[in-house]
This record gives C-alpha cells, structure tokens and sequence, in this order.
C-alpha cells in the first residue's frame, strides 16, 4: 500500500515539527519536512501532497499575536494554491500554533475564498501560558471524522493564546455555523474560549485546527498518567472502563493522538 | 524622567522638510477599554522614516501595512496620529474615568524583539522605504483603590518594576487631569545617538604599581596588578618588539589588545581561584591545626575525580574540553549537557539576564562539537524570600521583582526556542537576597559523526573561513562580566543591559544543525562572555593562528569602537570555521540567518585583528592563554559552634506538617511548572507533575532523546546551601547524593550517571571589604573535597562545570553574600522507559518502606527553621552504602517490583508521604514505631529530658541524605525483602484506597491523621509568584 505524502512546514519559530514527522510515520504517512522558504519558493512540492500539517511553535516569536506574521508571509505567497489544494479535496491540519495560522489565513471556520473572519485565537482568559493535560469531547456531528472512534479523547495543551473569540458583531448565524464546526470541545473550561471550543474544522472536514496536540500521544508513555492508563486499557482494571462503555464501544488501546492521525490517513486512503 | 533630550528634538523637527518623520500609533480594543480593574494596557509604536519630506503619516500603503500587521480585525483597531495628535488620544483618555497616561518604550539600543517582526513583516508586505521601529505599551490607570495615586512620583514609583525597568525601559507618566499635558511632553523615537568612535588608542604600560592598578580599575578590566605587570612585561620583551614594529604596530598595547587580554585572563574564562595555589588550614584537625598545599582545587579535586573513573567509563566522549561535556549515548549519538549561571545580570534586570542566560547555555550545546541540538533545559533558581527586601538599599531590587522577571524570562527563553523545560527547583534563603542564583542548564544530542568524520571533535584547518553567524553586534554586554552596578545605572545607556532574541536563536539553530549535517561547518563556538575575543581567540588555538578584520563584522548601529566590536558579548551569535563559505550562505539566506565572513584562520601563532587591513591587534597565542601568573590564596577552616536550643514536641503534628507542606521551600511548584512548555519535542516520559491529577511532584525527568530507541535519558538535580554554614563538605556530599538519589528514584542505572558542578560561592578572596575571605575559601576547599569524595564512591565522573566566584552585594556600605552554593546536575540512562516510575503511590495494598542510607540531623532542617530551634544535630551519609543501596533499588525498579519511589529532602519522612498521597489521593497507614525504628535517632534528651529516641515529630520531620520511600508490589514482598538484607530497609505501613495520610501508635491510636484532599490543600497555593497585583 502507498503511504500517502504528508508535508510538515517547518522554520521561522516553528517547533514541533519534528515530532510532528516523526508522529505521521507512526500513523501511516510518508511525511516530509518543508522549511517555510522553500515551499514559498518552489511550492510545487505541495502538489505531491495530500496532507499539510502546520505544527506548533512560536513562529515569529509570537510576536505582534500569535502566528499573525507567518501566516501573512505564507498568505501573500501561496495563498491561491493552499486553497486549491483544500478543494481539491486534501488534508489540512494546524496543531496550536498551526489552527492559529488557519484561522488568520482566512481557512478556518469556512475555507471559502474571500470569506472574512469571524474568529480569533487570542490570549487565554488567565492570561498565562499552560502546558496540561486536558479531557475533550468529541462532538460526532461536527462535519469533520479525525476523532471518529472516540466520546472524549485526552491531550496536552500547551498555549498562550488559545482563546477562540468572536467578533462583537457576528450574527447567530455565523455564531451557529462555527459551533457547528466545532469537533473538539475542552471538558472544563480552561482557556475561556467561546461555546469551550478547542478544535475547529471548516464545512467539508478536510480543514481542522485544534489547540491541543495530537503529535504529543502516540506512545502511551507521554502519557501524565501512563501507568495506570496504560494497564487500563489492557483491560486489566476493568471498572475504569464503566465511565465510557454506556452507549458506543470502548475506545481502542491506542494513544488518542495516534489514532487521529491514523484517522486522517484513513480518510486519504478510503477515498 | 529617563528621558535623552535627543528624542525630544526628533519629535519637535517633524514639521521640517527632509528630515525625520515620526508616527505613533496605539492599538486598542474595539469595544472600548475596561474599567473593571482600574488599569489597562495596551501596545503602542513609533514609526519613523528617514530622508523622507513626506511625512510617513502620509503614506497609504505603509498605514494599510501597519492596520493589517498589528490589529486582530474582530478585536482591536488602530489609532493613528502624529507626535503633537496624540493630544487628541489623551483628551479621548481623560473623559474615561482614567487620572494617568503611562508610556513605555525601551531605551535606544535595547533588543526590541516586537519591531523587528513588524519591521520583517512590512518587508513581506512589500512596503519600501527606510523605516525604523519601536514598540512599547501604552497604560491608563485611574489611580483609585485602596492605595491611591494622586502625585506623578506615586505612579512611577508604583510602576517601577512593575511596568517597567529603568535599566532598559524609558518611562513617562502624564496627568490626565491637568491640562499642561502638551505633546512635546509625550515619547518619541528611541534613537541611538553615538559619537563617531576614535580609531584604535594606544595605552602605555610604563607606569607604577599604582597607576597600573588604577589603569585596570578605570577601564573595567578587572585585572590584578601582577597581571596587569605581566602584560607589561610581555610588551617588553625584545622579540615582541620586534614584531610589532614589523607590522606597524606601537610599542605598548592597543587598547583593542588591552581588552582582548583582560576578557581572555577575566575571572569567567580562567576561573583562577580553582587553579590558584592554595595553602589551606584545618583548624579543627584533631590535635594541632594541619596545613596543606592545594595546587589547583579543579585539578586535585574535579578533574582527579573524572580520572579517576574514566578507565570505567568508556562512554565519556568529551569532558572539560569543550562548550559541554559529551558522553555516548548508543554507536550512533552522543549526548551532552551544560549548566550556566547568569546570577549578575539576573540581579539588575532578571527578565534580560534569566532570557539570555538560557539562551547561552542553548548556544554552549549548539557549539558543541560540531554542534548538538538542544533537547532539554533544566533551571535551578535561588532566591530570597519577598519578606527580606530591604527597601533602603535602592540597588537592591525586591525579590518578587527577581523572581517574576526570572520566571518569564525562562518561560519565553524555553518556550519561544521549541526546547522543554524539564526539571528544575526553587530554593528560597535569605542569604540570596545578595544576589538571586540563576543556574540555566540545558541537555543536546549530536551525531558521533558526519560524513565519516567525528562530530564530537572540531576540525578547524589552516585557511577556513572565520564566520559570524546569526545577531549583530552592537554595545550590548560590554564588559558584561566587570559591570559594576554604579556604571549600570549611570553609563550609557546602550551598553546597560541585554535582553535576547529567542526567534533569532530559533532560526540560527535550525541553519546550524541543516549547515553541520550538510557538513558545511568543521568547527563552531558561541559567543558568550568576551564575544569574539573569547570565541575566535579559543578556536584559534586549534590551528595555532587567527585573524578578522573589523570592517566585515556587521553592527546594529554605527559608532562602536573597535575594542568594543571585539569584545561586544551581543547575543544570538556563533563563530563558525567553514572550507565553503559560499554553501553555508546560500543554506543561511533560507533560513533568514545573517553569516559574515569575517577573517581566517592560520598557523601564525597569533591572534590579530585588523580595520581596514591594518593590523590593530597581535598577540601571542600562547601568551594570551598560557601567560596568566599563577594565583596564591591561603584558606582555613574550622566549624561554628552551637548553643543547642531544641523546643518540647508539639501536641499536634498536622499543624506542623501543614506549615511544612505550605513553605515555600516544600510547597507545589504548579503554577511556574504550567507556564513552561515541559513537552515540545516529544521526548517526555517522566514529567514534573505525573499522576492522575497531574498533582505529582517528581524527583527526576526521563526523555526518550532517540524515536526509534526504548532508551531514557534521565535529567536531576541536588542543591543543600542550609548545611553550608555547618560544613561545606557535608552540603557537598548531600547535593551529590541528593541529584543520585533523584535519579534513581525514577529507574536511573546508577553504572551510567554523569554529574555537572556548579560552584556560586562568595568572594573567597580576603581583602579590606572582605576580612573573612579566608574562611569562605576554606569552606571552597571543603566542599571540593566532599565534592570528590561523593563522586568517586558514586562513581559518578564530572564531565562539565561552572563557578562564578563573586557572590556579593557591596554598596560601600552594606555587605551582603550568599550562602556557599554547590548545585550538582545530573544525567544517566534508564535501559527501558517502559520501567520508569513516578512518585505518587499506584495501588491500594502496596507496601511502604524506608530505605536509608545515612543519619537523620535537625540541623539545617525546614522543621527546625518553622520551630524556630537551634540545633547542632547534623545529618550524615554513609557513601558506600548508599551507593550500594541505589544500585539494589535500580536493580528492584527494572525488576518491576517497585510502584513508586520518592526521595525524602525538604520536610523529612512526613513530608515525602504527604507528596505520595497527594499525587494519587490514595493513602497511606503508617505505624508510628517503625518510623521511630528507622529513624535511627542517636540518644540524649532535649530541654525537658524527654528521650530524643522517642520523639515521633523528629523521626517525621528531621531530614537526613540517603533516604527513599518505596511502594512496593506484595506480590513481590519476599524478593524485594531478600534484596534489602542487611540493608536499613523498613516496612513502614501500606497504602490504602481511602484517601488519608494516617501514623498510627502499636494501639491504633492515631498520631496523624490527614486527608489527602486536606495536604493538597495545604501544599497547593503558596508559592510568591504572579500574585494578583491590585493598585
């Protein structure tokens, strides 16, 4: 079977792409690296492509916001050929500073050409940055399938400023469409974001953006806890899994952020 | 108030033609400012554009620019005006309820990170023209509230520190409610105005001692006067005459070679007091007080240690040679680790000296070898406690200032770099209240060769290009390691105080490791302290011969002299030798990275340096670095004495164990812990906080540095200054044991342990200011001799280390100095993550033990501190056993017998139960006798006659090296119980599912009786940082 092509963007602050890479050979994809120069030079390797994945970091420094200068420098470039690229129906993730970059480059809640903006990801209600480990719910009406196999997955965040924020004037329209959207929602409240959005994917599901960190759970090892959820999921406690037996099967004994990934190569190779 | 009056001319001439333009802008929230708190604030930037008549107010496309640039279209918008518009905003700002309008900009000069990425993001935008930036924040206050602020003196004394720092920052108040607020009053742009520097000045020699000494004061050199009598004689000798007449240069030294010399021979890169000659008296020796003579405490006692181990030690690849120490990691890697401290300029402005502190020892490991990517970063902090400020001392900032600035700085120099902050410690003494200690380390990994050439090694050749890679240079840390605070605070304030760049860093690092793998780099170094004196003057002794030429250095600004382009410690930069400069350009201009080739490198066996092809300076390589003289220093040593003074036992303990749990030397470090990224990279195994609440406080760190690899790195530390006014020996025994012990506590094999010295220690240099330098030289030796001690019965071999000697705060009045500090960093390998393990208890059922190794002491206790008691109880640790126990429990944890494993510091036994059962909200029954029996306390009796044998409070509470509390599986009770034979090794009780801590009398009678939920509480909330801040 041919591994289908992911390509990690990397450079300019970027920081998690290699993990990210390495994370993408464990769920099934041929990944490679791309410094940000040379796909803005030679963005033919886009092509060759069927997934784009915008790891996390702190691109520019985070500067003036939160990948505000990377996105404009990839906007100016390339932005015609990212959105032929999403209709043509491939993959795009943005992991944290990533979904951040998405939604400024106008790809997120809607990917249509020329929509305007309706979010934000700005600074988190307790103005601080965090790294823990936080419960989210899947929401399986939501139009995108990375979380299928799922009711709550667990993953770090690890951000400053991720606070998804509507615009004051957004019509309930707008305000629907983007719950609509909204795959991922945080248990608890943890950043303040708007409906406890923390992963939004456009109309068609091929565009996601998430805060939290998928590449961050492939091994059970990364795990705050892995000792125990490691045996847990072996079956060898089986009251843990009361909680989550109710209404659909247990979830499979693999680290939740693998089995995203393994999901979006799921979604490549069926079709 | 810290105003240049330059810029205030700046802002009056923007009326004029062909002269600068100036555009302030102010990007606020839509929705109108809060005033909920009673201060907002929010950023502002002047935009100037040079050698325009139009004003840049003017320019469509450049507003258009900054609009989409700067403001968040749903949130924000932008106000724009020029210098005398901004009346209009403050007039807006008065009728808002706000008393005061606050702006800061940085001085001219200082790193503005911000306007470089707006200035970089109008180039994407394609916007042309000349145009400088600055940021800075704007801040309204209403000035109401309980303390209310109704002078100009009250705000800026209320913002002092907390909005701003006068070494970097200008700041100015303006009253809202007057109207002589006029716009002249308001910043302008931060220019730097500096005279057009004299060329290269001469500086003769043929002085008397006094004037010599006086010269070396003067010009901050910090030479002593046979140095400085060395270099003189050096300048004599015909043969160096001869030479420089030759090349045209003068007879005495330029005061480029002056610097060069000074920064080369400076305390920081010789570390002369380690290799001074030592005549050192024991006065407590048994009899009569005994002399010795110690040639060299680094050689007889650091590096004799390593040698003494390396015939074992295979896998020490590189140690005290290079930027880092290096042990292999498998056939393929190699791992090295490096811990700085940046103590000074974390004293003056802690957010600049913490931030460039982390990003300098990134750079040590990058300039490792061939250069090694940075995989962890570990800090250790030392404070003084908040309540110890002394606000009549001005030069002495309040110690929540140092420790929120050293925070941040560690969160945005970790974070903004993609490197994990993995482990580290906060240590509150008032002792630090001379001087907070910011010990920076950080951990990499390098291929062990490239192309088939070792890695670990540099290659520099005959004729490779001498390059500077990455920031520029500009006044910034001049003399950084001999500022004195008085020219801090009144010299110049370009050269004051370095803040860092951690994107440029990011970019640089990433062209460093593609530019190593592509094999374009054959020897690297970064520029630290002496900046390219330092790094171009050590890699040229590997072809014995160098030379630059100014005129190829880039600079941020003009008007730098040459002695300052040499010995500039500007961040962001590597010196980089390459055989194809023309490659390493082209891989540079991808990565957004500035390369100079700067000169070559030779077999001349000088260091010169040229301006325009003159040669400006030309010393003698082996002079530079071999002809220090020697340094004599006498020490002597003899222990305090104590008054015993040791209270009754308390009625309670759980009140005891709550004022434990909640100081601030024991309590969560959550909340700094948070505010680090502790997993980018993905490496993460064993976290500071595991469990499942993520509540437990882990003694160690295990990466996993290889993907395709089962292997641990493990990552610790130990630090005991409250046994240093006892015995430094005995603190240097217990930090090496504490790191050990840590790193066993999560599965380390204790055959792979590598350790890192850290010495910060007051002056030990007797002088009029400091009569009891003699002493604290001898408390140097003790420790170096405990030091070696512990480290050959670990069989732990040094493989790195750092002093920084001068400890103190003198202000000509007062003399403060820090307590004798010896931070000891550890890495080792765990064979399989998969037998890592955390420190909170696992399961109901587990069996509780004690291990020990060692004898508890009250002595230089946190109990003996809350009780207020004086004890000359002192703890002591058996070495071979305790090497021999940590290899039995290496040997138990890889057998998966052991649940969980915690080290007993900070609080005793008490407290280190209290952590397990919090961390998992299981809980524990503990029997009170057998804590009694595995105390181990020696007879006597305290103030009542009461058996100090039988007091449960000190057995609980007493702390003492050489101790882990274990749960073990029952399953393997038998075997674990065969193992610790005829070790102290004592079942202490067993862990319960319902969830309290409980000591319990033979009758059953509780002792102690705690929730866990009651602990949590107690040790949760206490730590001084980013306290809500109200006016």
């Amino acid at each position: 079977m041919v591994r289908p092509r992911a390509l990690v963007v990397c450079g300019d602050g970027i920081n998690c792409d290699a993990e990210t890479a390495s994370a993408l050979e464990l769920a099934g994809f041929d990944s490679v690296r791309s410094h940000v120069t040379d796909l803005l030079e030679s963005p033919a390797e886009l092509a060759e492509a069927k997934l784009l994945v915008i790891p996390g970091g702190f691109s520019f420094g985070d500067e003036i916001a939160s990948c505000k200068v990377l996105a404009l420098k990839i906007k100016e470039k390339v932005s015609d050929l990212l959105h032929q690229f999403v209709d043509n129906g491939n993959l795009v993730i943005g992991i944290c500073n990533g979904f951040q970059m998405l939604v400024q480059m106008g790809l997120l809640p809607s990917s249509e050409r020329g929509a305007p903006p309706v979010v934000s990801l700005t600074k988190n209600s307790g103005g601080k940055f965090m790294n823990r480990w936080v419960e989210l719910v899947v929401d399986h009406n939501a139009p995108c399938r990375f979380f299928d196999l799922f009711d709550t997955i667990q993953l770090p965040v690890r951000h400053g400023e991720g606070r998804l924020a509507l615009g004051a004037a957004e019509s309930e329209q707008t305000i629907e469409a983007v719950k609509r959207n909204a795959a991922l929602r945080y248990k608890e409240d943890v950043n303040g974001s708007f409906d406890r959005i923390a992963a939004l994917s456009n109309a068609t599901g091929n565009v996601l953006g998430l805060m939290p960190h998928p590449e961050a759970f492939v091994r059970w090892t990364q795990h705050p806890n892995w000792y125990r959820e490691r045996q847990n999921n072996k079956g060898e406690k089986p009251e843990k899994q009361d909680k989550t037996a109710k209404n659909s099967p247990p979830p499979p004994d693999i680290p939740h952020g693998l089995a995203i990934l393994q999901n979006a190569a799921k979604m490549l190779t069926v079709d | 108030m810290t105003r240049a009056s330059a810029s205030t001319k700046a802002a009056k001439s923007t009326s004029g033609k062909n002269d600068v333009q100036l555009l302030c802008l102010a990007v606020v929230p839509q929705a109108g400012f809060s005033t909920k708190t009673g201060s907002v604030s929010f950023p502002l930037y002047w935009v100037q554009q040079a050698g325009s008549d139009r004003g840049a107010e003017s320019d469509p496309k450049l507003i258009e620019a900054l609009e989409q640039i700067l403001v968040d279209p749903l949130q924000e918008r932008l106000l724009q005006a020029t210098p005398e518009g901004r009346q209009a905003w403050t007039d807006d700002w008065s009728k808002q309820s706000f008393r005061w309008w606050c702006e800061r900009q940085f001085q001219p000069g200082v790193t503005d990170n911000l306007a470089h990425t707006v200035k970089e993001a109008l180039s994407l935008k394609g916007v042309q023209g000349d145009y400088q930036i600055a940021s800075g924040t704007g801040f309204l206050l209403s000035g109401k509230g309980a303390n209310p602020l109704d002078t100009l003196k009250s705000v800026e004394q209320f913002s002092r520190y907390r909005y701003f720092h006068p070494l970097t920052d200008c700041f100015k108040v303006h009253d809202l409610a007057s109207k002589k607020t006029v716009s002249d009053q308001f910043l302008s742009f931060p220019a730097v105005h500096l005279p057009t520097p004299k060329p290269a000045q001469t500086v003769a020699l043929n002085l008397d001692d006094k004037k010599l000494e006086a010269l070396s004061r003067q010009r901050l050199l910090a030479l002593s006067l046979s140095e400085m009598q060395a270099i003189r004689k050096y300048f004599e000798q015909a043969k160096v005459k001869k030479a420089r007449k030759a090349k045209k240069l003068p007879e005495w030294p330029t005061d480029v070679e002056l610097e060069i010399i000074a920064q080369t021979w400076s305390e920081h890169c010789k570390h002369k007091i380690f290799n001074a000659t030592i005549t050192h008296t024991d006065l407590a020796a048994p009899g009569a007080p005994q002399t010795e003579q110690i040639k060299s405490l680094y050689k007889s006692y650091i590096q004799a240690a390593t040698r003494k181990l390396a015939p074992e030690r295979p896998d020490l690849l590189s140690v005290f040679e290079d930027n880092s120490g290096v042990v292999s990691w498998d056939d393929d890697w190699a791992v090295c680790f490096k811990v700085e401290t940046h103590n000074s300029p974390s004293a003056l402005e802690p957010y600049g000296g913490a931030l460039t502190g982390i990003l300098g020892v990134n750079r040590d490991i990058l300039g490792t070898g061939l250069g090694a990517k940075p995989i962890f970063n570990t800090d250790v902090f030392c404070f003084a406690y908040p309540s110890e400020d002394l606000p009549d001392r001005p030069k002495l900032l309040p110690a929540e200032t140092i420790l929120n600035g050293v925070r941040k700085g560690v969160e945005d120099g970790g974070n903004k770099s993609g490197i994990p902050t993995v482990n580290g410690a906060i240590y509150f003494h008032p002792g630090y209240r001379a001087k907070p200690l910011v010990f920076c380390g950080t951990g990499g990994i390098l291929p062990r060769s490239i192309n088939g050439v070792s890695a670990i090694q540099k290659h520099t050749s005959v004729k490779d290009i001498i390059v500077m890679a990455g920031g520029r240079v500009g006044k910034d840390g001049v003399h950084g390691a001999t500022f004195s605070s008085e020219s801090l605070h009144e010299g110049s304030p370009v050269s004051a105080v370095q803040i860092g760049d951690p994107f440029t860093q990011k970019r640089l690092l990433d062209f460093t490791i593609e530019a190593r793998d592509a094999g374009l780099i054959t020897g690297i170094t970064d520029n630290g302290a002496g900046g390219l004196s330092s790094s171009v003057g050590e890699m040229a002794r590997i072809t014995n011969g160098a030379t630059i030429e100014l005129n190829c250095v880039p600079l941020k600004y003009p008007g730098l002299s040459d002695w300052e382009i040499v010995i500039s410690e500007s961040q962001e930069r590597m010196t980089i030798s390459t055989n194809n400069f023309e490659e390493l350009q082209k891989l540079a201009s991808k990565h957004n990275v500035e390369v100079s080739a700067i000169g070559t490198f030779d077999d001349s066996g000088s260091f010169a340096v040229t301006r325009d092809g003159a040669p400006v300076a030309l010393l003698d390589l082996q002079f530079l670095h071999d002809g220090l003289p020697d340094l004599e220093l006498e020490s002597h040593w003899q222990p305090i004495e104590i008054v015993p003074e040791v209270g009754p036992p308390p009625r309670e303990l759980s009140p005891i164990l709550i004022s434990l749990l909640s100081h601030q030397n024991v309590c969560s470090r959550e909340s700094v812990i948070r505010q680090y990224d502790h997993e980018v990279q993905g490496m993460s195994v064993i976290k500071p906080l595991m469990g499942p609440f993520q509540q437990a406080p882990c003694d160690a760190a295990v990466q996993k540095p290889r993907f395709d690899q089962d292997a641990g790195l493990v990552i610790s530390n130990g630090l005991c200054p409250q046994l240093s006014r006892f015995d430094t020996h005995l603190m240097a025994v217990c930090a090496v044991d504490e790191a050990v012990r840590n790193a066993i506590c999560v599965g380390a094999d204790p055959a792979t342990i590598a350790i890192l010295d850290n010495f910060c220690w007051p002056d030990p240099v007797a002088s009029a200011r400091n009569p009891d330098g003699k002493y604290k030289l001898g408390q140097l030796v003790r420790a170096c001799k405990g030091l070696f001690e512990a480290a050959v019965t670990y069989k732990a071999p040094l493989i790195s280390g750092k002093d920084s000697m001068k400890n103190d705060f003198d202000d000509g009045v007062l003399r403060l100095s820090i307590p004798p500090t010896l931070l000891v960093s550890l890495i080792a390998r765990l064979p399989n993550i998969g037998n890592a393990v955390s420190m909170e208890f696992k399961g109901s059922g587990d069996l509780i033990y004690l291990l020990a190794a060692g004898k508890l002491g009250l002595a230089g206790s946190q109990y003996e501190e809350l009780q207020g008691w004086r004890s000359d109880w002192l703890p002591s640790l058996d070495l071979a056993k305790a090497d021999a126990l940590y290899r039995r429990v290496f040997h138990a944890i890889r057998s998966g017998w052991v649940r969980s494993c915690h080290d007993l510091s900070e609080g005793g036994l008490g407290v280190a139960l209290a952590e397990c059962v919090i961390g998992s909200k299981l809980g524990a029954r503990i029997d009170a006798d057998r804590v009694l029996a595995a105390a181990g306390i020696p007879a006597g009796t305290d103030a009542n006659a009461v058996a100090l044998n039988k007091r449960i409070d000190l057995a609980l509470f007493a702390e003492g090296p050489g101790r882990l509390v274990v749960s073990v599986d029952p399953a393997h009770q038998r075997s674990w119980e065969t193992l610790f034979e005829g070790y102290d090794c004592y079942k202490l009780g067993v862990v319960e599912q319902m969830g309290r801590l409980r000591v319990l009398s033979a009758v059953g009678k509780p002792v102690l009786d705690m929730t866990a939920d009651g602990l949590a509480f107690a040790w949760k909330p206490a730590l001084p940082f980013d306290r809500e801040r109200q006016e």
